[in-house]
């Protein structure tokens, strides 16, 4: 419980923080030294007025102060690295001293007790630092062989309950990373599918490529749970997306107290929802109408308006898209293309998704060669050679038809032959 | 303008947007296009002047945010209360 | 602590088998241990879910701290009867530091605070970049807020139409690759437009991300309104000794990364020389020794990827400014496009704050509702944006290729006599 005195240092090391900006970097903001006090905000926070005391704007803590002694020495001044074994970087500075990065997968979805387990890791091995990667992935930093072995061991066997690793170590070199994903039915109220559940399904089914490096090339994975796409999921390797595909419900009765009828019409990219007026019992009310035929199953209308929804359990699906990626080697980055569409979205293992996402990665093993990204192996054989290798069935619904659609179709005589051209013209048409 | 005149003018065109009918919540472009005269980070500074006064509150959807006067039209918490 | 209440969660214990970090596994410790009954209820609405392939949380909602207008998401479950615990579960964006290090003692602080205070459900991290606390009620907000500043000096990151949190690589504290401090340039803009970052500015969120080289581990090509990617103007450094070793096989290529697969032995023409995309190198076997011209390279990094002891960045180091990306909502995807091909940098980087600045008013004058900053230059054409817009002199660099229809918007002070005519004058030397 916090005291008076409790209360004074506060304000005094508030004081502190000031002094410096916020800036430390000699050492740590001392406020991280004092215990946490789980009445002092109900004692000094007055919420008749709110502004006495607040403190505002002050951003996250300076970054410096978190880093290591030897990360702060080194700072700058690395100069090479080697994975010694999958999820093992050495690390080597000019200065002469090295550091062994052990990179763990993480479920993202995470209690505060397991990250307080890696505090604990995190204090044993590596004098209390630690740090997450853009893919979700912790990272421990010790300064000898003789801890990274004892952390290696350490981490191997420290399991949930029903046997999970907490600690896969792996997610470097010529393997699969870490899916980057979303909230999913966990947290979010837009998704089409959940998100943790379909990401450890699928890891568990492809484990062995995270902590190995015997892809072509890195492999780069993510999931959105639907189009909002929150995270870069638009340029991976292989991603999924759920995807809504019935037109929104619209609550005629409840629409005009819930929404702001302007601003749900004004939300539809395609101009395909209407003001309306509805009579219901005897009263008139104001409404929307949603034109159908334009409809994309985008969600925005939705997202301005809860009056309109659209999830629906038999109708949304999962779509997986392949060949994005980021980095600017060797090739530019690109988007990530519809190759799949329509899977039946199957908790609790979502096994349609899984048998795809394992088959094309493993298609693109087989088939690309080294150093080529799944984009850029598609690129040299050929979409068409792609969807004959990996017997993906081609549809009308991988051909775009949204803005510059036409760039994406073939206007030369460069294509390969594959099992999908036929002699005869009679035989390219749709069978009934 | 003065900051003040700006703040007197910026609760004018909500208020004047509210009896209109319609519309309680509004972006700042709703505002800047009643309000030529000021710049669109004027206009910002002075809308989230009045938020720190309890004049106006904030409405967000979660990717966006729209300003509205407090107690005027619908809050989603509030409808969501007058449902139990 | 009173007893909590059980449910009954087949589909979603079937997540606990596997081999990949079980979140339902830490999900239900944490919850028995605590007596966290908002644990069980979360897992008995996923369970839900999973039965009706919906999400069961209603839409947001104003939910927020006083004074700002982002951090704070609004969560409400629709199974307040069977699922009370979760009722109101509002989500805190936590402002992660630049490069997500962490001391131990500020983690477990942020821990406590959190198991008092919310669920203890945690990401780490969301897409953007922030740490995520899932799961609390209103009435917790503005205390929640209240220690987070006062007892850890911390403060929320951004939703809605602000700036949202920046985010970075690893950069110079753990990457030789890091061509500017991204973590400095993280923090002092991030610092620097607090106002908009914690406040509604803008037409429609607004993205800074910087990565430490064109491998461009953070993204940022695909996610950031303003992408920054470090590069270099001068001359790969060659170790030609470390060449000699990597072609005499006494290295592994690319530091390891292909180490569980025998891909033959190491083949510098085949690997780099034949990879080059500019195909600027040359290795010449008699003298034993490797070629750049310089000139011609365009710094995707592959030969340094793939050598990376005996080659290295140059030492005239900048960032490359780029603009515009953004996931599907509402235009369709896009990748961020050239604006500044390079620049040096130095803190506290104000002529970039300014240019920032500049680009904002514009945009937050001239922008619609919920259009992102690509999407207005998509509208008015980047020629406009670069030459009336930023006064920017345009350069090939901006462009993959020229425009192919000459349909031209000419300017009438561009036109010699500009377009006033005089009819009379036209009709004597062309009678009608």
């Amino acid at each position: 419980m916090a005291d008076e005195k409790a209360i004074e240092r506060l304000k005094e090391l508030w004081n502190k923080y000031e002094e410096v900006d916020g800036k430390f970097k000699d050492e740590m903001d001392p406020i991280f030294q004092e215990p946490y006090y789980p009445d002092v905000a109900e004692k000094l926070y007055n919420p008749q007025r709110p502004m006495e005391n607040r403190i505002t704007d002050i951003g996250p803590p300076y970054f410096w102060q978190f880093m290591p002694p030897i990360i702060q020495k080194n700072f700058g001044k690395w100069k090479s690295h080697q994975i010694i074994q999958p999820g093992v970087i050495k690390r080597i500075s000019e200065t002469g001293d090295v550091v062994y990065v052990v990179r763990c997968g993480t479920p993202r979805l995470e209690t505060i007790d397991y990250i307080r387990e890696i505090c604990d890791i995190a204090d044993k091995y590596c004098g209390g630092y630690v740090r997450w990667t853009t893919r979700n992935n912790v990272e421990f930093i010790v300064d000898s062989e003789e801890k990274l072995r004892a952390l290696l061991e350490d981490l191997k066997n420290r399991k949930h309950p029903n046997g999970s690793y907490k600690f896969p170590i792996g997610g470097t070199g010529a393997g699969v990373s870490n899916i980057v994903h979303t909230q999913g039915w966990i947290h979010c109220h837009t998704p089409a599918i959940d998100a943790s559940g379909v990401v450890k399904s699928i890891m568990d089914e492809i484990f062995e490529y995270f902590g190995s490096h015997k892809l072509p090339a890195k492999t780069k994975l993510a999931l959105a749970c639907c189009l909002n796409m929150c995270g870069a999921v638009h340029c991976s390797d292989i991603a999924i997306v759920g995807i809504h595909r019935k037109p929104p419900f619209v609550e005629d009765d409840r629409i005009s107290a819930v929404c702001e009828i302007p601003l749900a019409v004004a939300a539809c990219p395609l101009g395909a929802i209407r003001p309306a007026t509805v009579e219901i019992d005897g009263q008139k009310k104001k409404t929307v109408r949603v034109n159908v035929e334009r409809c994309m199953f985008c969600g925005n209308c939705y997202t301005m308006c809860p009056a309109m929804p659209l999830a629906d359990g038999e109708g949304d699906c999962i779509t997986i898209v392949v060949g994005g990626k980021v980095s600017n080697r060797i090739s530019p980055p690109r988007f990530s293309r519809v190759v799949l569409t329509g899977i039946p979205n199957e908790p609790p293992r979502w096994p349609t998704t899984v048998k795809w996402v394992k088959h094309i990665l493993e298609v693109y093993s087989k088939h690309a060669r080294k150093y080529e990204r799944i984009g850029d192996w598609i690129q040299r054989i050929g979409w068409e050679k792609f969807f004959e290798l990996t017997d993906i069935p081609f549809t009308e619904k991988c051909i775009d038809d949204y803005r510059l659609a036409y760039t994406t179709y073939r206007t030369s005589t460069h294509f390969k032959f594959t099992k999908h051209v036929k002699t005869k013209l009679e035989d390219y048409f749709i069978k009934k | 303008m003065t900051k003040e005149e700006l703040k007197a003018k910026i609760l004018e065109v909500i208020e004047a947007k509210v009896k209109k009918g319609g519309k309680t919540k509004v972006y700042l472009k709703d505002i800047q296009r009643d309000i030529p005269g000021a710049s669109p980070r004027e206009i910002k500074n002075a809308a989230n002047e009045l938020v720190r006064e309890g004049k106006l509150e904030y409405f967000s959807s979660g990717s966006t945010v729209m300003f509205g006067i407090p107690g005027v039209g619908i809050g989603v918490e509030e409808a969501f209360k007058k449902e139990e | 602590m009173g007893e909590v209440k059980k449910h009954d969660t087949p589909m979603v214990d079937d997540l606990k088998k596997g081999p990949w970090p079980s979140f339902v596994d830490d999900i239900y410790t944490y919850g028995e241990k605590h007596k966290k009954q908002a644990c069980f209820d979360i897992m008995g609405q996923l369970e839900l879910s999973y039965k009706h392939k919906e999400t069961h949380w209603k839409h947001g909602g104003i939910v927020g701290v006083f004074g700002y207008g982002g951090g704070v998401i609004g969560r409400y479950s629709d199974q307040q009867e069977r699922f009370p615990a979760i009722w109101a579960f509002h989500t805190l964006r936590v402002h992660h530091p630049a490069g997500k290090w962490y001391n131990t003692t500020a983690l477990r602080k942020l821990c406590e605070m959190w198991e008092h205070r919310g669920s203890g459900l945690v990401n780490f991290h969301g897409s953007t970049g922030d740490i995520i606390l899932l799961g609390t009620v209103t009435e917790q907000l503005e205390y929640t807020f209240y220690d987070l500043t006062h007892q850890l000096h911390w403060d929320l990151g951004g939703s809605g139409s602000n700036l949202r949190s920046p985010a970075c690589c690893m950069g110079k504290s753990l990457c030789q690759w890091a061509l500017f401090d991204v973590q400095d340039m993280d923090y002092e803009l991030t610092m620097h437009f607090q106002d908009e970052l914690h406040r509604p500015a803008f037409p429609y969120k607004f993205k800074f991300k910087f990565s430490g080289c064109p491998l461009d581990c953070v993204a940022a090509v695909a996610r950031a309104d303003l992408s920054f990617i470090g590069t270099w103007i001068d001359d790969i450094k060659i170790d030609q000794e470390a060449v000699r070793a990597y072609v005499n096989g006494e290295i592994p290529p690319n530091a390891g990364a292909f180490s569980d697969r025998d891909w033959g032995p190491f083949d510098i023409k085949k690997e780099v020389i034949d990879l080059c995309p500019t195909q600027c190198m040359y290795w010449d076997e008699k003298e034993q020794k490797l070629y750049i011209n310089n000139k011609e390279c365009n710094r995707c990094m592959h030969c340094i990827a793939v050598m990376p002891e005996a080659l290295k960045p140059g030492d005239d180091r900048g960032v490359c400014v780029l603009i515009g990306a953004k996931s599907v909502i509402l235009e369709g995807a896009q990748l961020s496009t050239v604006l500044i091909p390079f620049m040096r940098v130095e803190p506290p980087y104000d002529e970039l704050k300014d240019f920032i600045y500049k680009i904002w008013d514009y945009w937050m004058e001239n922008g619609k509702n919920r259009e992102r900053v690509g999407e207005i230059i998509q509208r008015i054409g980047l020629n406009k944006f670069l030459v009336d817009v930023l006064e920017i002199e345009p350069i090939p660099q901006h462009i993959l290729v020229p425009r192919a229809e000459p349909y031209i918007f000419w300017r009438e002070e561009e036109v010699p006599g500009g377009w006033a005519r005089d009819l009379a004058e036209f009709r004597k030397r062309h009678p009608a």
